[in-house]
């Protein structure tokens, strides 16, 4: 058996590179294409509005402890108070919320369209790779591994007795596909939408934003227990002053 | 390259000497961890390219995995001037955190390189 199978230059050439080559330019395409078609919606003002009031919320929660206690407590009164009213009214209105988020013409497009986005390139590049690239061994990948992995990876190339490192074009298109991740995230810039699973969180927590998550807030501001972080503040300001004076 | 540019510069101080308690600024924070990614994407694309052209096969290639992350590991700490805890908010941040996702990267260039390399 041949241990260093010598594999032609032209599958070099003609396979792996322009594979690579493809796949980054498809991506960098896909970025361009989904900023493109951004529909720019105005967004509603109710919303707008219940997402800054949670917004407060949150904050006051998190910088309980660096304001004296009687001023969180007036604070929070003033929050349960105005929530109360909030909190009573999403009940009847919670089905009306969520039903209005998924058949809302405009959010339901832009879920389609990055859904769409995401799904033709990668279904068409893999029939391609399929179509045009199937029936001989194109790389070498430079670590075994066990014989259970040769019917994933060998797809194309019939020969039993051939090391299971000698791989087929799809398991490169599959290489390919998950480590350009890392440099798509370095050539464009932010987070873009080649990460899956970043995409499918923002989705998940889409659809529930103004109904429960104000009753949440309230339950967590209730909860809080003011501990008065900066006691000694007084004494160390004026410590300071006196030294700027000096 | 843009990302390798800027871990070399914009690490920005993320919590005030405050006496007892440590705050931290969430923006210069997320900023920090960013700036990790970033090196250690880059670190392992460089650590992947020199592994194939070297022809590390197998154990040996994941050994120099490790070392290449911990060698970024190391120049992200010595740039922290070696006070972690005013940058990140735990040791295992600066340490452990992108490990894995490097690796599909860094396999994905080792293959290429070693290929480009050694088989064809």
């Amino acid at each position: 058996m041949a241990e260093d199978l010598v594999l032609d230059t032209a599958i070099r050439d003609w396979v792996l590179i322009p594979l690579s080559v493809v796949m980054v330019l498809i991506g960098i395409l896909r970025y361009f294409v989904s900023k493109l078609m951004q529909s720019s919606q105005l967004p509603d003002p109710k919303i707008v509005k219940e997402g800054q009031v949670i917004v407060r919320a949150r904050n006051l929660r998190a910088a309980a402890n660096f304001i004296p206690p009687k001023s969180f407590r007036s604070r929070r009164v003033y929050f349960s108070n105005e929530e109360n009213g909030l909190l009573f009214v999403p009940k009847g209105q919670a089905q009306n919320a969520q039903a209005q988020m998924f058949s809302d013409p405009n959010m339901a497009m832009d879920m389609m369209k990055k859904n769409l986005s995401m799904i033709i390139p990668q279904t068409l590049t893999f029939a391609w790779v399929n179509f045009f690239f199937s029936g001989f061994v194109a790389a070498k990948i430079p670590f075994p591994l066990t014989q259970r992995f040769r019917s994933m990876l060998q797809n194309g190339i019939d020969l039993s007795t051939v090391d299971v490192s000698y791989v087929s074009s799809r398991s490169w298109y599959f290489l390919n596909l998950f480590g350009l991740r890392g440099l798509f995230s370095l050539i464009l810039g932010e987070e873009n939408a080649t990460d899956d699973t970043q995409r499918m969180m923002q989705m998940s927590g889409f659809g529930f934003d103004p109904s429960k998550s104000l009753g949440a807030e309230k339950d967590g501001l209730d909860i809080v227990q003011h501990e008065w972080a900066l006691p000694k503040f007084e004494h160390r300001a004026e410590a300071v002053l006196k030294k700027l004076i000096k | 390259m843009a990302g390798h540019s800027d871990s070399s510069s914009s690490e920005k101080k993320s919590s005030e000497a405050m006496n007892d308690l440590p705050i931290f600024s969430a923006e210069n924070m997320q900023n920090n961890m960013k700036v990790i990614y970033y090196s250690r994407t880059f670190m392992s694309i460089i650590g992947g390219v020199i592994a194939g052209i070297l022809g590390f096969t197998s154990l040996m290639g994941f050994v120099f995995y490790f070392l290449v992350m911990a060698i970024t590991s190391f120049g992200l700490i010595a740039k922290a001037k070696f006070s972690v805890h005013s940058y990140f908010d735990s040791w295992n941040r600066i340490i452990l955190d992108g490990f894995m996702g490097g690796l599909m990267s860094f396999v994905l260039f080792w293959t290429f390189a070693y290929d480009i390399v050694h088989i064809f």
